[in-house]
């Protein structure tokens, strides 16, 4: 703003003359003639309203000059100076002005967040501002149940693009739909790399997981001072997991995957191996067998009897709840032992002749040992103390492949909902994890669909479990091991299907790329690359084949089919590979505020452990102690 | 690793005297590294902040940078210090609060930077391609801006008396600076010569951001604000008269000037703040005191500033993000009633669409040092910083590299020593894209933009004995495209200080805005 000094000057100064340089005095000179009357000096204000341009706030015009014609008035011609003062400007604006952010949905839903979101602040550390603070932190001890969710491979882009799958599903656009847990209050990211791998496997992130100390690539519940595949090293690098230390505190325990149930991911909970792959005796060289190692699935049926071997005096009651695949790690090489879900001519795999399912019975003349949907749903969550329920050969099936089981398998959601059912009759609480396993393997055999399918399939699962808790005692982390090399690309316009080839904004055709053909908006950086299986929902039928990568001309290719197997850059027959990036940790329930940040993988393990006070329960608990 | 108390000993200790205590956990394991960091950081977690209002609030924007640009830019600036790498952080990624950022536009899966900045800025979503304005408006028709203008944080931050700056390695008049002061039916129209004849009643960005005082003055009843007292990027060009008598020493055209109304609009801004300093060089930049200089216009290139690996090569020479950071803090931190600042690094979003990952982490590297300096020049106590990307890219990071193994390199599995190769028999590097140019071997150029002067190159090339750590190494692409393109998952935003605690979970991206406005009350309740 531009402001002009104020100044007043006299008509009467004209008459004056300037001193000159002393000198010797003169004579006195003759007086001079009157000089005429002076011009009155006049000031004029005026009024400045609103919206002035010097003054955006109104204010006063303050004019002044010599009234040289002597009519009284200041007239334009007769202005020297002009001065503002100015109204000080508005520091707000008023909402009347406002009401084209003001009347917007997206605007109010934004404000109404913000109050809700200070609520939940303020509301999940009201503690800490409390009593004793100085002795127990903010929500100590209150999550008397831990549910841990672990969508295998599920990445940032999986999320998003499942959440987009499942609106679109509904009927909606998808892109502001919400999966269950992206509803939930607090998500933070988390570092996923092993010790020795930049790109990291689910045996290293789900032992740092599960026991809040980082380790090697392919290696179970034990440090990094293992060597991986060498038996020897394995003792006194053993990791206690939260789900042992949950056991330890009396409370219920229980695993459910969709992968083999030996798999990296649940075997991580109760096992120590030098290897991931010693699901079985079988799998296991000789020379691990004879140094007295023992395979993944004979850890899990004798759990509780090496739990209590590892602490003297100890007494636990075992897993209760055991749900998944891998029953061929479980039964002898023996087609005697293959049930009417058997795949395989020879189900079984075990070549020490042990039926591991009915040494568990043994031990468990109360549980129930199932192995499809009929026995399944004959499980009286309200009477069955403990269950082992063994749904597949291998992995389960896929979630879009379900119906395809030969003898009936439940879906996750089913498995959750009944695990829940069974171990919250127990007072002291539970923890359970849940692994949606095959998320990484539709992602490792290049469909998306699969993926996605089960991607939402879990999300269904974590949202039985929210439906089913409360979140003043129930803490419910939902996150993924690591990523895969898939991305949403081009720009497709709002609503577009997710599965389907990139039309731009205001387009009703495919866009084309420098080669003339259209794309995908899903696709993958390596992998198996470009199969067009149609109704296929089996995604492991691309393994049949060999790599075909590169680009395809997928102008008369239906690209949302179950069936269809996104491009790949880099052929890599083994399977597509895991990410190295960030991924997601959402979080609901007792000591989910912490949950913030870019954390190391191993931060989840200690979450848990503050808000379920695991450690401490667990030492308590311990006989010596007594 | 050193054993504190084994469980042996620990049962023999309490033979004796029964205060001992049990340890479920081995002491290998509660004394691991891993184990006491975390443990540390918990506690870290547990000092809860319980301030919701700040004085100051500086919103820093890596345009592009999704989450997977956020890892490995990690761990190369890890690298580059001598360690593995992927145990390191970037320093915003020490800030306490995160939440997870959709950042579809109403009319895009995939965005661009104007809906989301607008999104950001205004506290709505809104179309892609459009500035300042909410979704009726119709991309590219003037006629539809008037009435769905929407207010931005630094309109209202310049309102309540806060100094207010806008800094970036674009264009000062590109997508992201522009939607922090103009409203524009397309983003494009950076000066009159990109617009369309015949709308005329709208005014170019360039045009917009120099006569922003009046223009919001006019606006908004009664308002009387002082206007942008920072203002450094590039984009002289828009800002100049298409007339090679304004070239300044800095000129890379011939003609350095774009428009075609005669004018020029840097005269303009010294015509109005006559006690403002316009700068377009290291030398200038240099020459500003923070103590006296209270409005700055800095315009540093003819377009975007360059890449950082590429700024020595600036003609006239200019200053780095985190210089420009630092300045522009000293001089926003003059007004007592605090400021807003939105600093960009619009270069990240370049590197990628060119197929540089090279250019898109040391980008990403100079934004994380520019964070560390605004960590350090404010008080946690009375500023909140924001740290967020607009949108993410196709880029990932594959294979299963060694740990350690150098993030530009070629995949070295767990345990080897020579390249992984793929079925057909090559080498990959970690870092790869699902479209653009693909590969480039160029050697040492340090300017991602010169891929463009090449032939798309998608698909499968013979890596062997190609340098992929290289500036200018181009990594493969999947589907031929003339420039990469954005991605559509989730970014993050990280935040610290007063009001960064309302930052959760998963939410819409205009959710930005309103933890601005929270923190700074900026809309009457």
């Amino acid at each position: 703003m531009t402001l002009f000094k104020y100044s007043l000057i006299a008509a009467a100064v004209l008459g004056l003359s300037a001193c000159s340089l002393e000198g010797d005095d003169g004579k006195d000179g003759t007086d001079g003639s009157n000089g005429s009357d002076g011009v009155n000096s006049l000031v004029m204000q005026t009024a400045l309203v609103v919206g002035n341009s010097q003054c955006p706030n109104g204010g006063v015009q303050i004019d002044s000059g010599l009234d040289d014609n002597r009519d009284g008035v200041l007239d334009s011609g007769e202005i020297d100076a002009t001065e503002y003062v100015c109204s000080p400007g508005n520091t707000s604006v008023n909402n009347a002005e406002l009401l084209s952010s003001l009347n917007n949905s997206w605007f109010v839903a934004g404000q109404q967040e913000i109050a809700s979101n200070k609520q939940t602040w303020l509301d999940a550390t009201a503690v800490a501002s409390g009593k004793n603070a100085t002795t127990k932190g903010p929500g100590q001890g209150k999550a008397k149940n831990i549910i841990l969710f672990m969508g295998d491979g599920m990445g940032i882009s999986t999320v998003t693009a499942a959440r987009i799958l499942e609106g679109q599903m509904q009927g909606k656009m998808g892109e502001e739909h919400q999966l269950s847990f992206d509803k939930f209050p607090f998500a933070g990211l988390s570092k996923t790399y092993n010790v020795d791998a930049q790109t990291p496997d689910s045996a290293g992130t789900m032992t740092a997981m599960m026991s809040g100390v980082k380790t090697d690539v392919g290696v179970i519940g034990v440090n990094e001072n293992i060597s991986r595949g060498d038996c020897s090293t394995v003792a006194g690098n053993e990791l206690v997991t939260a789900l042992e230390l949950a056991e330890i505190a009396g409370k219920s325990t229980g695993i459910v995957s969709t992968a083999r149930i030996t798999h990296a991911t649940p075997a991580a909970t109760y096992a120590k191996s030098a290897d991931r792959n010693w699901e079985d005796v079988s799998d296991m060289p000789q020379a691990a067998i004879d140094a007295g190692c023992k395979d993944i699935a004979w850890q899990l049926i004798n759990f509780e009897s090496q739990l209590e071997a590892r602490y003297s005096g100890l007494d636990v009651d075992g897993i209760e709840v055991v749900f998944g695949g891998g029953r061929r790690h479980f039964l002898p090489k023996d087609a005697a032992y293959n049930t009417p879900d058997a795949v395989s001519s020879v189900e079984g795999d075990r070549t020490d002749g042990v039926d591991l399912t009915a040494n568990w019975q043994l031990q468990y003349p109360g549980g129930e040992y199932v192995w499809d949907q009929t026995s399944f749903d004959a499980i009286d969550a309200s009477t069955t103390e403990r269950v082992l329920g063994l749904f597949n050969e291998s992995h389960m099936q896929y979630a879009a492949d379900r119906a395809n089981d030969i003898a009936g398998e439940p879906s996750l959601t089913e498995l959750t909902t009944k695990a829940i059912d069974i171990l919250d009759n127990n007072q002291q609480g539970y923890f359970l994890m849940v692994e949606a396993g095959r998320i990484d393997h539709a992602h490792h055999a290049g469909n998306a669909y699969g993926a996605l399918n089960d991607t939402m399939e879990f999300a269904k699962a974590v949202q039985a479990a929210v439906d089913m808790t409360s979140d003043e005692d129930t803490l419910i982390i939902v996150t993924a091991d690591h990523g895969h090399v898939f991305t949403i690309a081009g720009y497709p316009k709002r609503g577009n299907p997710i599965l389907g080839k990139v039309v731009n904004i205001g387009a009703s055709e495919p866009a084309m790329a420098a080669d003339g053909m259209p794309y995908t908006t899903l696709g993958y950086t390596n992998g198996l690359g470009y199969r067009d299986l149609a109704d296929v929902t089996d995604s492991d039928a691309s393994y049949a084949a060999a790599a075909d990568t590169g680009r395809k001309d997928l102008a008369e290719v239906d690209t949302t089919t179950p069936g269809y197997h996104q491009e790949a850059l880099i052929p890599l027959a083994d399977s597509e590979t895991h990410s190295g990036e960030d991924v997601g940790i959402y979080v609901r329930g007792p000591g989910a505020w912490l949950v913030n940040g870019t954390n190391e993988q191993s931060m989840i393990f200690h979450l848990m452990n503050y808000a379920g006070e695991l450690t401490e329960k667990a030492d308590a608990a311990l006989p010596v102690a007594k | 690793m050193k054993t504190k108390l084994s469980k042996v000993s620990a049962m023999l200790a309490l033979l004796l005297c029964d205060v001992a205590q049990a340890d479920v956990l081995p002491a290998y394991q509660s004394s691991s590294q891993w184990y006491v960091d975390a443990q540390t950081k918990l506690t870290e977690k547990l000092h809860t902040n319980n301030q919701f209002k700040a004085k100051n609030v500086i919103l820093f924007v890596g345009d592009g940078m999704g989450i997977s640009t956020l890892t490995a830019a990690r761990i190369l600036e890890g690298q580059m210090s001598g360690e593995p790498g992927e145990e390191h952080y970037l320093s915003f990624e020490q800030f306490p609060h995160t939440a997870l950022i959709k950042t579809y536009n109403v009319d895009a899966q995939t965005p661009d930077s104007a809906g989301t900045m607008t999104a950001m800025m205004s506290g709505l979503k809104t179309d892609a391609g459009v500035i300042g304005v909410r979704e009726e408006v119709v991309r590219g028709n003037c006629a539809s801006v008037a009435g769905n203008e929407v207010v931005t944080a630094l309109e209202l931050a310049e309102i309540k008396g806060l100094a207010t700056g806008v800094v970036s390695t674009a264009r000062i008049t590109h997508a992201t600076p522009a939607a922090t002061y103009a409203k524009s039916a397309d983003r494009d129209w950076e000066d009159n010569s990109d617009m369309p004849e015949g709308q005329t009643e709208c005014m170019d960005i360039a045009d917009q951001l120099v006569h922003f005082e009046h223009n919001l003055e006019a606006r908004y009843t009664g308002v009387d604000v002082d206007g942008i007292d920072v203002v450094m990027g590039g984009g002289r060009r828009h800002f100049l008269p298409k007339d090679a008598a304004f070239n300044s020493a800095d000129a890379v055209s011939s003609v350095e000037g774009d428009r075609t109304d005669g004018r020029d609009l840097t005269a303009e801004w010294l015509e109005m703040y006559p006690q403002g300093k316009y700068v377009m060089d290291q030398t200038g930049f240099d020459a500003i005191d923070p103590a006296t200089d209270h409005k700055v216009f800095g315009l540093f290139n003819e377009s975007h500033m360059q890449y950082e690996q590429d700024r020595a090569n600036d003609i006239a020479g200019e200053p780095a993000l985190s210089e420009m950071t630092e300045k522009a803090i000293d001089v926003l931190s003059n007004n007592p009633k605090g400021y807003f600042l939105m600093v960009e690094s619009g270069r990240i979003d370049h590197g990628h669409h060119a197929g540089s990952a090279y250019s898109a982490l040391t980008d990403a590297i100079e934004f994380a040092h520019a964070v560390k300096v605004a960590m350090e020049n404010t008080n946690p106590e009375d500023t909140l910083i924001l740290v967020t990307a607009d949108h993410g890219h196709v880029f990932t990071i594959a294979g299963y590299p060694k740990r350690g193994n150098p993030i530009l390199g070629k995949v070295v599995n767990v345990g080897a020593t020579e390249p992984a190769t793929a079925d057909d028999g090559l080498p990959y590097t970690t870092l790869g894209y699902t479209n653009g140019m693909g590969f480039q071997d160029l050697g040492s150029e340090t300017d991602a933009d010169e891929v463009y002067n090449q032939t798309n190159a998608a698909g499968r090339h013979d890596l062997t004995n190609v340098d992929t750590e290289s500036a200018g190494f181009h990594q493969e692409a999947l589907v031929p495209l003339s420039s990469e393109t954005h991605s559509g998952e989730d970014i993050s935003l990280h935040a610290r200080g007063p009001g960064a605690q309302l930052v959760q979970g998963v939410m819409e991206q205009s959710m930005v805005f309103h933890v601005i406005n929270q923190a700074l009350g900026l809309v009457n309740e």
